[in-house]
């Protein structure tokens, strides 16, 4: 999945990805808008930058989100 | 008790539930309750001051001896348990008026403020910034990000993504708006900064003046400490400075914000890399205590192509900008291929097209759309004359004589979405053709350079080769020293890197006060809760949101002049008038629902307070339906819907703006105020069946009352009343 920017996702997982700190658990579930995806080549290693309803601003690895329709 | 959630909520209503389920039936013990309760409703609504927390311990105290056995020496014992759990909550609420949980919804950020890395309390500023109070807002700002100018010019503005008006049209230009705020403050000399702390002895080292450290030395510098910057390059910003061209983000505004700083006593060493021009060794000889490490993410990626490393036309972006800012402005090439998609690539291509080349082209693998750069770059890149190249990729650099002489592409397309759902480019095979060029400039992304960090031996870096830290402190594995920046997130936002140096001053101040580091990310505070702007619905409505003036084409493809020529006073003010103010009401809709469910009116069409399906907002739709009952109002849990009688009109307003207003009417008899003729209809209308006599007369209820209660004494109340 090629994130962009202004697209409301989920965190739907817990990712096995060593950026993935103990307080996230806490964040899966919410929605939030793509603030900042990988922003030089579409790297799906890169950690983009989730803005979550009422939860503050973070990175995440890829894998634990998912595109809302 | 409730386990999860805010600790003073839980308290609060745990109390009131007890209190009111009589487990408090001694007169005493029920009085000593009801004042625990009133310190823990004070700090769950704002109103504590710093002696709330000791004296709720206190009261709590007595409250336990004089309820020793018992329901209420349970439900005391509780309430003891859980201020000792959580002392830091009920102080953290006392002193900042904010709930990290947003249970005390009275205290709950604004999105834009929880969206915002470094937690900027938006609503209070732009509150200011409508009012001309510059200097003022500057204030508010700068008690969370030292650099408001800057991020007024170059933020990534998550802020506006989260901004609830854009459910209704178009997100309130908050960027624009701090930018407004920091150059008339500067302008008008009241750009000042707050004083600092006594000079507490201890010394800091930042390794890197880029936005990280600079924020964690301004912050530092507040508190007391001595801090001193080592800066490889001549000149403070790092990638600010020499990352953004100067039409984006003018030298002037960096010097003048970093000059703030540098008054606050901050020691600033350029020309000093570390590693080669001063050691660890030589640093601790000088007494330092604790270092932060901000060096940034200055390496660049390679192509890994043939005659990468053959020509001198060939040169990363990120060092191509750092010579331009340093005042090299010699034209790149005649025609120049800019490889990459992303925001670097955009500010290269711009700046070869300024210096002189007479035909730039980005070339990127994927598509328009999938282009990481922001929108808005794109669009002006383009508007100045930028060519693109979708769907290509770079094969091969060939050159003559020394020089480059073409770049060799192929055509792409995008392969079906995998599992994941990504699509990459593909190669078409027999595809490939030359593109005459002089210059190529990689622009694929960045890497840390790690050299001259090798005496920090125990600290560890991620497989991104990024410096590992806890992201809730930024301190390192290595005691005494943290990260923030790009160093530590990799190519980021200016935003991010002021959040964390902001994190980081935080905890090296514990780690001086020996305090435990938190456990959970910062919540941004709120710093205050501001009168609202009065704004007729029509106005609030139709308001669109400002449209930046730019510099002409001719001059953009010229020079390096700013781009955004910045908004005036009228501008600036109106667009403030577009806030929603989500700092005091929490789109929680019950006001919707009252009128709708219970009322029967469906006066409130506010369908921006749905996140995740919004529908209509149309304020100017309440003035036809409203009838001013006043139940939206009455039902609000944080005084954002009001209701209130002015000079012979009831109004009723959604966080200032005005959503109806009714003219009163008066009993005939008494004179006492009845409400307007709507809301007196609509009750006449409500009990024609029970009091048929009073029909359209203007009277109050017990005016009304006494002229027909003889008559209605025989008839029963209708059983849907």
């Amino acid at each position: 999945m090629v994130f962009r920017n202004g697209q409301k996702v989920e965190i739907v997982r817990r990712s096995a990805d060593e950026s993935w700190e103990p307080y996230m658990d806490a964040f899966i579930g919410l929605h939030g808008i793509i603030t900042d995806p990988d922003a030089a080549k579409n790297d799906p290693d890169a950690l983009v930058e989730v803005s979550l309803d009422e939860k503050g601003t973070h990175r995440f690895p890829q894998d634990c989100l998912r595109v809302l329709p | 008790m409730a386990n999860n959630g805010c600790p003073v909520h839980n308290t609060l209503s745990f109390l009131r539930d007890a209190i009111e389920g009589g487990a408090f039936k001694i007169p005493k013990t029920r009085r000593i309750a009801l004042e625990v309760m009133e310190l823990v409703e004070d700090l769950a609504r704002g109103r504590g001051g710093p002696e709330h927390v000791p004296a709720l311990e206190s009261c709590v105290d007595e409250l336990v001896a004089n309820a020793s056995d018992g329901e209420a020496g349970q439900a005391a014992q509780k309430v003891q348990i859980s201020l000792l759990q959580f002392r830091e909550v009920f102080e953290s609420h006392a002193e900042t008026h904010t709930c990290a949980g947003g249970d005390c919804v009275r205290l709950t950020p604004a999105p834009c403020q929880l969206a915002c890395p470094a937690g900027i309390d938006i609503p209070s500023y732009l509150t200011l910034v409508g009012q001309g109070r510059y200097a003022e807002a500057v204030k508010v700002i700068r008690e969370d990000n030292p650099f408001p100018w800057v991020c007024g010019l170059v933020c990534t503005h998550p802020c506006e993504f989260m901004c609830v008006r854009a459910r209704m049209d178009s997100s309130v230009a908050i960027m624009d708006l701090k930018g407004v705020a920091a150059e008339k403050a500067m302008s008008a000399r009241q750009y000042r900064n707050p004083e600092p702390a006594p000079d507490n002895g201890h010394k800091v080292c930042v390794i890197g003046a880029g936005p990280g450290g600079l924020t964690a030395a301004y912050y530092l510098a507040l508190k007391g400490y001595r801090v001193t910057i080592i800066e490889a390059l001549p000149v403070s910003g790092g990638m600010m400075m020499v990352g953004i061209p100067r039409y984006r983000l003018p030298r002037e505004v960096i010097d003048r914000e970093v000059s703030m700083i540098e008054a606050l006593g901050v020691e600033f060493r350029y020309n000093t890399c570390l590693g080669k021009d001063i050691t660890l060794e030589d640093l601790r000889g000088e007494g330092f205590e604790a270092y932060l490490l901000a060096i940034g993410a200055h390496g660049s990626y390679k192509l890994m192509i043939p005659g990468e490393e053959d020509y001198l036309q060939v040169f990363p972006a990120v060092d191509f900008l750092r010579r331009v800012s340093l005042g090299d402005h010699r034209p790149p090439g005649r025609r120049v291929a800019v490889i990459g998609g992303g925001n670097v690539a955009i500010d290269a291509a711009r700046t070869c097209l300024r210096l002189g080349s007479e035909e730039v082209t980005i070339l990127y693998r994927r598509t328009h759309d999938q282009m990481p750069a922001h929108h808005e770059e794109v669009v002006e890149a383009e508007e100045e004359g930028i060519h693109f190249s979708f769907l290509t990729i770079p094969k091969k650099i060939v050159g003559e004589n020394g020089s480059v002489k073409a770049i060799v592409c192929v055509r792409a397309a995008l392969s079906p979405p995998d599992e994941a759902g990504r699509q990459r480019p593909v190669p078409l095979e027999g595809s490939e053709y030359e593109m005459a060029v002089d210059t190529v400039i990689p622009a694929i992304g960045q890497e840390i350079d790690g050299r001259g960090l090798e005496g920090f031996q125990s600290m560890q870096w991620t497989r991104r080769n990024t410096i590992h830290v806890n992201t809730i402190s930024m301190e390192t594995d290595q005691e005494g020293v943290f990260a923030v920046g790009d160093a530590v997130t990799g190519p980021a936002t200016v935003v991010e890197a002021i959040a964390g140096g902001k994190k980081a001053a935080i905890a090296i101040h514990r780690y001086f006060e020996k305090l435990p580091q938190p456990q959970f990310p910062p919540a941004p505070t709120r710093r205050r809760r501001m009168n609202f702007f009065q704004v007729p619905a029509g106005l609030k409505n139709d308001l669109k949101r400002v449209q930046m003036p730019f510099l002409n084409n001719d001059r953009r493809r010229i020079t390096f002049q700013q781009v955004r020529l910045g908004l005036d006073d009228t501008q600036a003010a109106n667009e403030a008038r577009r806030c929603l103010r989500c700092d005091v009401c929490i789109r929680c809709g019950r006001c919707v629902e009252i009128c709708r469910d219970k009322m029967g009116i469906g006066a409130l069409e506010l369908g921006y307070m749905n996140f995740d399906h919004p529908g209509l907002t149309d304020f100017k739709i309440t003035a036809e339906r409203c009838i001013a009952c006043g139940a939206c109002a009455a039902n609000c849990p944080t005084g954002a819907m009001q209701m209130t009688d002015q000079e012979g009109f009831r109004v009723l307003s959604l966080c200032g703006t005005e959503l109806n207003r009714l003219e009163l009417e008066y009993c005939r008899t008494c004179g006492a105020v009845i409400g307007p003729a709507r809301y007196h209809d609509y009750v006449t209308q409500r009990i024609r069946e029970i009091s048929p006599q009073l029909d359209d007369a203007r009277m109050c209820l017990d005016c009304a009352r006494k002229s027909t209660g003889r008559v209605q004494a025989e008839i029963e109340p209708p059983e849907n009343i």
